[in-house]
């Protein structure tokens, strides 16, 4: 593993060299909008430094290493709370998508260069008020427009819309065919006429996610991403992209130290904390949970490392740690007592209980709600029926609403 | 050590699995829950035959050379078909403390006859609910041992004990030959782990270890243990969860198969989660006991490894039984067998509880 402790070595010290300018620290206080800008002076110099687009092609601004790379820079990264959570759908789905299926390779690397540096971001329109998790229900229709095309409908959730230039999108192109077969992919400008955001706040006091309306916006047939009716298929490729979002920031929430920290320090009827059974074994068996994890993470990427297919088990991550979370902070609330409903809408859900709890039901719904992911496990890995599905076959048009 | 398993480990994995699947029989484990002081002997001359007890003792003592990763494996296939005897577990842990800390003469007296299968070991560490007493009542003194431990696996068939005692004031590991102990059965609900109680009055007893060298080796034998069970609870666990997907594929309710309604279909995904992370932390403590300088480390991950087996095995146990409905329950089915066992590997080894404070003593630098 020489070659990457070196490069752990080599991210590590970059990382540390800039942590003062674009850090923890020197993020206290910025609202959004400043601290986007230092995200995208970030980037920049993330770029500037190689590690930007770590296992992407050089050909595309990126560096050409491997997934292990990646996974090791992402983790080291995540230590020092750099401000990147505005890019990580962009360069996390769509702009790979736009890699893999946009045919126009001057346009993409352009598009791709910006978003590395972090001038342009993307979105991704998939949500809709009627297709969440049955995300093939969607209402957005395409229609032909002389050469080109017309967007018309409403997409949700769609996170940093606010602040996105372009945005993957499916629509429905034909809805006298059974759903999943009338659906197209685009990209679309987010700042073409006809175009509107409306940001909504979330239960954190957050706005991330918006409401986005699309007003006859014009799209060029060259904005086609898929085959007319053949959307569906790049749909699931964009959720399929990434498989071990190992380092998925939200997932464990804080560190289990912080809650063994916490334990030590408060008292449950005048004893310690620590020595209460009950906070012990949440303890053990959070570790527990997180040591399979890891492991499990870890056997994935030595796997591909000897050019081998990981194990399935990598889509237990998101499933096992934000529930085990979820649990965990609640826990930490109630030993804090009183103190504990003191709320800080700044505090980061990676180091403070009430943040990583309140925020904790995101995580169980966007990307997939829990009981999606256990349809998928049951029907994908283990072979169990697939759900009764009365809208299988039916013309989109012809579902009872 | 890597994670990942090599060839050779690969082909003990199916090979275990091969031969003790075609020679495992339902009827016969029933058989076995009725009476007291049988055991499972198509497994224990399975375990012989190929060569498990020799597994895991070194070469120079007739061994095989092989580690807690082999062993792993083996145990893994010997849980999914609920093998009834004991011995590997106890086996080895009782030759690892032999080969750590016996004289040279204990270790060519008993290390080839262990490995050959011709002698059979276990381990007598626990009194009461304590797996590993600190004071432990059990004494030593002049070449003698007197006392009593309950419940010690394969008790009614070892020739040989490795117990934990008290001799001078201080922690000891001594050797006995179980000839001159006391058996009293354990009349259980999981028969064929050959329970005993074993009482000594002054037998004939070699002083293995004693003070702090003796309570670091007994520890890391009993982490060790605790390994080879997790993994076998990890067998147990995925077995159930295969039997379970296999029965809610095939009985049908309300026209259509249980399998998919979701409460069934989730539950058994649940158990996939359950089973893989147990897995993992089993392949992930196996790798590091023998990592160099990696002991305190081990021993977090065997005790996440046993937390999450057992949670596992227990948990797959009681999903499965209630997925099969009415027929579920009966005797003639054996689910039962899996969930006595499922039980019964919960406490040897240490019970959660033990598991789960050593964790967290580690965790918060509270080691005794
Ligand atoms: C913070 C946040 C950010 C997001 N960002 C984006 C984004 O950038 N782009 C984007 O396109 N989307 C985004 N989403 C949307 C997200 O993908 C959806 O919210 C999610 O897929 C669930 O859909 P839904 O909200 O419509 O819930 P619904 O689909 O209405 O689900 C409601 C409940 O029904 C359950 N349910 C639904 N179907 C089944 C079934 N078959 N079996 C069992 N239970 C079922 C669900 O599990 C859930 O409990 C985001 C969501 C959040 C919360």
């Amino acid at each position: 593993m020489s070659d990457y402790e070196a490069f752990r070595a080599r991210a590590r010290t970059w990382l540390q060299s800039v942590a003062g300018e674009f850090g923890r620290e020197a993020r206290r206080g910025l609202d959004v909008e400043q601290d986007l800008a230092l995200g995208r002076r970030y980037l920049a110099a993330r770029f500037d430094a190689g590690f930007a687009g770590i296992n992407w092609p050089t050909g595309m601004g990126g560096q050409g290493l491997t997934h292990i790379e990646k996974v090791i820079f992402d983790t080291e990264e995540m230590g020092f709370g750099m401000p990147t959570a505005y890019f990580g759908i962009s360069l996390g789905m769509p702009v790979p998508i736009l890699m893999r299926f946009c045919e126009d390779k001057a346009f993409v690397k352009e598009r791709v260069l910006k978003a590395l540096r972090g001038e342009e971001i993307w979105c991704q329109l998939f949500s809709e008020p009627a297709g969440g998790s049955d995300l093939a229900g969607l209402r957005t229709r395409a229609e032909v427009d002389g050469n080109g095309w017309k967007l018309n409908g409403q997409k949700v959730w769609t996170s940093w819309a606010q602040y996105c230039d372009y945005g993957v999108i499916v629509a429905r192109t034909d809805p006298t065919v059974p759903k999943h077969k009338g659906l197209t992919y685009y990209w679309v400008d987010m700042k073409a006429p006809g175009v509107e955001v409306r940001p909504i706040k979330l239960a954190g006091g957050d706005s991330h996610v918006n409401e986005v309306f699309f007003d006859d916006v014009r799209l060029e047939d060259s904005q086609r991403m898929s085959p007319v009716g053949g959307g569906f298929a790049v749909a699931m490729a964009t959720l399929m992209i990434e498989r071990y979002v190992a380092t998925d920031s939200g997932g464990f929430g804080p560190h289990l130290d912080l809650f063994v920290d916490l334990a030590r320090d408060v008292e449950v009827n005048g004893r310690p904390a620590i020595e209460d059974g009950r906070v012990r074994s949440q303890i053990a068996r959070n570790h527990a949970m997180r040591a399979g994890l890891e492991s499990i993470t870890t056997r994935a990427m030595l796997m591909m490392q000897a050019g081998m297919e990981p194990g399935p088990e990598g889509s237990l991550n998101k499933l096992v740690a934000v529930r085990s979370r979820q649990k965990l902070s609640e826990l930490a609330i109630d030993l804090q007592g009183n103190a504990g409903l003191a709320f800080d809408p700044h505090a980061s859900q990676k180091e403070n209980w009430t943040a990583s709890w309140l925020n904790a039901p995101t995580g169980r719904i966007a990307g997939g709600a829990d009981e999606m992911l256990l349809n998928t496990i049951a029907e994908r890995i283990l072979g169990l029926p697939q759900d009764h599905r009365p809208d299988k076959g039916v013309p989109f048009n012809q579902i009872p609403a | 050590m890597s994670i990942l398993l090599d060839e050779g480990q690969q082909a003990i994995a199916t090979e275990s699995r091969r031969v003790l699947e075609a020679r495992s029989d339902k009827g016969r484990l029933l058989g076995l829950l009725e009476q007291v002081g049988a055991c499972d002997a198509v497994f224990r001359d399975t375990a012989v035959e190929q060569g498990w007890t020799a597994l895991a003792i070194a070469e120079e003592h007739g061994g095989l050379g092989l580690g807690l990763i082999e062993l792993g494996l083996v145990a893994q296939a010997a849980g999914g078909v609920i093998a009834g005897a004991p011995f590997l577990t106890v086996g080895y842990g009782a030759a690892r403390v032999l080969a750590e800390a016996g004289s040279a003469e204990v270790q060519a007296a008993w290390l080839p006859r262990l490995a050959s299968g011709e002698a059979t070991a276990t381990v007598a560490f626990a009194e009461g609910n304590a797996p590993l007493p600190p004071r432990p009542t059990t004494t030593f003194a002049g070449g003698r041992l007197t006392g009593v431990k309950e419940g010690v696996v394969a008790g009614l068939a070892a020739d040989i004990a490795v117990v934990w005692a008290t001799s001078a004031g201080e922690p000891a590991l001594v050797l006995v030959e179980l000839s001159a102990a006391t058996r009293n059965p354990v009349d259980g609900f999981d028969n064929s782990r050959l329970y005993a109680d074993l009482a000594f009055a002054e037998a004939p007893a070699t002083l293995l270890a004693q003070g702090d060298a003796a309570r670091a080796l007994a520890l890391d034998v009993l982490a060790r243990m605790a390994v080879v069970t997790a993994h076998e609870q990890t067998g147990g666990a995925e077995a159930m969860l295969t039997i379970a997907r296999d029965y809610a594929v095939t009985r049908k309710a309300f026209g259509q198969p249980i399998g998919a309604f979701q409460s069934v279909k989730h539950r058994i995904a649940e158990l996939y989660g359950l089973v893989e992370i147990a897995r993992a932390n089993c392949i992930h403590a196996a790798a590091l006991a023998d990592a160099p300088g990696g002991a305190a480390g081990f021993l977090l991950a065997a005790a996440d490894a046993r937390i999450s087996a057992t949670e596992a095995y227990d948990t797959a146990a009681r999903d499965c039984v209630q997925i099969h409905g009415g027929i579920g329950v009966t005797w003639e089915q054996g689910l039962h067998l899996h969930m006595r066992r499922a039980r019964s590997l919960a406490i040897e080894q240490g019970n959660l509880l033990f598991w789960e404070d050593l964790l967290v003593d580690h965790l918060t630098g509270e080691v005794a």
